[in-house]
């Protein structure tokens, strides 16, 4: 059976009057390929900066791998195995291409600091491995080139590589993609589904990914949330997505409000019936 | 270049130093004043170096330095001043019983006070250090001057606004010079190990750093603490330098000097803040002339008084700040590629001159 590597349980993250996140409950699989998807300012950024720790949600719980990740800070939750990029790209800007990724292999470091310093015997092997590990990476991302560039002198679109690139240097089992193809050309866009793709493979990952491309989320995904004014309207297969009357009324603005609450109690029947399994599996 | 070139050209400038130093401590060259200048700066570079490992490689805007210098400077007098001499500088409230009892070698006294100055940095860091820029600013700021009346007001053990005098002092240029080599190239070795690394992730990114696992608290109270310890060490150099310590000397006007010190160099480079602590510390001493009167062909200048000195240092520093905002090295290190590419280019800009007059 299948192990559930992310669960959102009825996670509400409210800033003062403002409802960002509302009752929102997701569940990934492990080796799946979730999407996010939603109209601008629907809280899916803020869904993510409460999985990573940026924000604790007001309500509500997040497991992973049956862990909570409640109260915890980001980066535990890193050392804990979910790694991710961001909307607006957060590289180390004047720091190299290489600096970059190497930093991402900071929290392995076993080595103390004066070890370190002194570039022991012990801290001159991890050294070296975390600098070709590093390396390896740069070249799976195509970025090897570029090693000793300053990052912020790359390119946009390897900007986002290099972002994936530090990304999986922390050793991830998930990966967290906040709008991966912002801003590329439609041929740009199937390489990186197709990257992702790739690396989801290579490395092991589940991923879970916030994108307005409709195309590149259709071709990859397994599985769609939707998310409007912070609620969930829809959840499924692409398929289902496409043809869902909520989620055209959402992007479109058409059909009635019945439909989406039907939608909406289906999406929690779902994610319920799932708790209630693993309740049960518990007892036993 | 090859390594080899690069390891004789580093012997023979490393020979250099030392044959000039040699020359300045045995009296051949120079006399006691300018000594005393080089020690000065010396000891500055101490406290730049560890002001710019906060401010400049972690992007923490710290401004507590006055304050752990004090630290440094008031336990190596309170522990140094030999025995004999105690009563008689403790005239109005006798010192401490125990303390009155202790006399410790200075390097243990040194190192005494930049552990205990990193302790307090821990301490005061917990809370502290959850603060950004200029707040974090704000907080530290505060902190060298709870420093500074606090040691004004703890009679028995600092005694007070008089301050301690008779501190064994240094005598030989070694001294500083030698403890400022060996500081430095600690910091260095720091910032140059992935742990340094980390601090400039927080520095660029810190969301980003600490999405990547990097504990900001771990890594802030680190250089934070270290930056403590050596302005500290730098603190207890100055003491023994002066022979004599008093609170008044740690207001927080104090830091400014490093800030600018820093600010000239480069945030973000060793190699520029080495430099710029000699400039910042010569230069002051140089441009005491403004200070003095002035007379031209039998006429008074009349702006040539005391405080003239200070007014064309800040003019410096404006125009420093607003034309070269990168400071003197910006975020780059001395190497001898940098020096030889910079003659290069003078080399080349030069012939395409010539050519173009042709």
């Amino acid at each position: 059976m299948s192990e559930t590597v992310l669960q959102i349980q009825n996670a509400t993250m409210r800033f003062g009057g403002v409802l960002a996140v509302n009752d929102l409950s997701i569940d990934v699989q492990k080796g799946e390929l979730v999407a996010l998807i939603g109209p601008n300012g629907a809280g899916k950024t803020t869904a993510f900066n409460m999985i990573t720790g940026v924000y604790q949600p007001t309500e509500g719980m997040i497991f992973f791998k049956g862990e909570t990740l409640n109260g915890l800070r980001s980066d535990r939750i890193a050392k804990k195995g979910i790694a991710r990029t961001f909307q607006n790209i957060r590289l180390f800007r004047n720091l190299t291409v290489l600096e970059n990724v190497m930093i991402a292999t900071h929290l392995h470091v076993k080595s103390g600091i004066i070890s370190n310093m002194l570039m022991l015997p012990n801290a001159r092997k991890e050294d070296k491995e975390r600098r070709e590990k590093s390396r390896r990476l740069l070249d799976r991302t195509g970025l090897l080139q570029y090693q000793n560039d300053i990052s912020s002198s790359l390119p946009y679109g390897l900007q986002r590589r290099l972002e994936i690139a530090r990304a999986l240097a922390t050793d991830p089992t998930l990966l967290l993609l906040d709008e991966p193809a912002a801003g590329m050309n439609p041929t740009e866009t199937e390489d990186l589904g197709r990257f992702i793709q790739e690396i989801r493979e290579e490395f092991d990952l589940t991923v879970f990914l916030i994108e307005h491309h409709m195309q590149l989320v259709m071709d990859i995904s397994q599985k769609i949330y939707v998310l409007e004014y912070g609620r969930t309207i829809a959840c499924g297969a692409p398929e289902e997505i496409q043809s869902n009357p909520a989620v055209i009324k959402a992007y479109l603005g058409e059909s009635s409000d019945e439909d989406t609450q039907k939608e909406e109690a289906a999406c929690r029947g779902q994610a319920s019936s799932f708790r209630m399994k693993q309740s049960e599996m518990k007892e036993e | 270049m090859k390594k080899r070139t690069r390891i004789i050209l580093t012997v023979i400038l490393a020979a250099v130093f030392i044959v000039i130093l040699t020359l300045l401590d045995q009296g051949v060259l120079g006399d006691n004043y300018v000594r005393r200048v080089l020690n000065l700066a010396a000891i500055y570079s101490i406290v730049a170096v560890s002001m710019n490992l906060v401010n400049g490689f972690t992007g923490l805007f710290s401004l507590g330095q006055a304050g752990f210098m004090a630290i440094g400077a008031f336990t190596v007098a309170i522990f140094t001043v030999p025995l004999e001499y105690r009563e008689a500088i403790f005239y109005i409230s006798p010192q401490n019983p125990i303390l009155a009892q202790i006399e410790l070698p200075f390097f243990a006294a040194l190192l005494l006070g930049g552990f205990i100055a990193a302790g307090i940095a821990l301490l005061i860091g917990a809370p502290v250090l959850r603060l950004k820029s200029d707040y974090l600013a704000i907080a530290t700021l505060g902190f060298s001057e709870i420093i500074r009346i606090v040691f004004n007001n703890m009679q028995s053990i600092t005694n007070g606004a008089l301050g301690i005098k008779s501190i064994p002092g240094v005598k030989t240029m070694w001294l500083p010079f030698g403890v400022a080599a060996i500081s430095i190239a600690i910091m260095k070795l720091l910032i140059n190990s992935t742990y340094g690394l980390a601090f400039k992730a927080i520095k660029e990114d810190d969301i980003a750093a600490e999405a990547m696992g990097i504990s900001l608290f771990k890594h802030k109270q680190l250089s934070f603490a270290t930056g403590a310890f050596f302005a500290a060490i730098g603190g207890g150099l100055y003491a023994s330098l002066l022979t004599s310590v008093e609170p008044k000397s740690f207001y927080f006007t104090f830091t400014y000097t490093f800030l600018l010190i820093i600010v000239l160099g480069g945030m973000g480079s060793v190699t520029g803040t080495v430099i710029s602590s000699f400039l910042v510390t010569l230069g002051l001493e140089w441009l005491r002339f403004f200070d003095e009167p002035l007379t031209i062909g039998g006429v008074a200048i009349p702006l040539f008084r005391s405080g003239l000195r200070m007014v064309v240092f800040s003019i410096l520093l404006m125009t420093i700040v607003l034309f070269f905002r990168n400071g003197l090295m910006s975020n780059k290190e001395f190497s001898w590629e940098g020096i030889s590419g910079f003659f290069k280019r003078l080399f080349s800009r030069g012939k395409k001159e010539a050519g173009s007059n042709e």
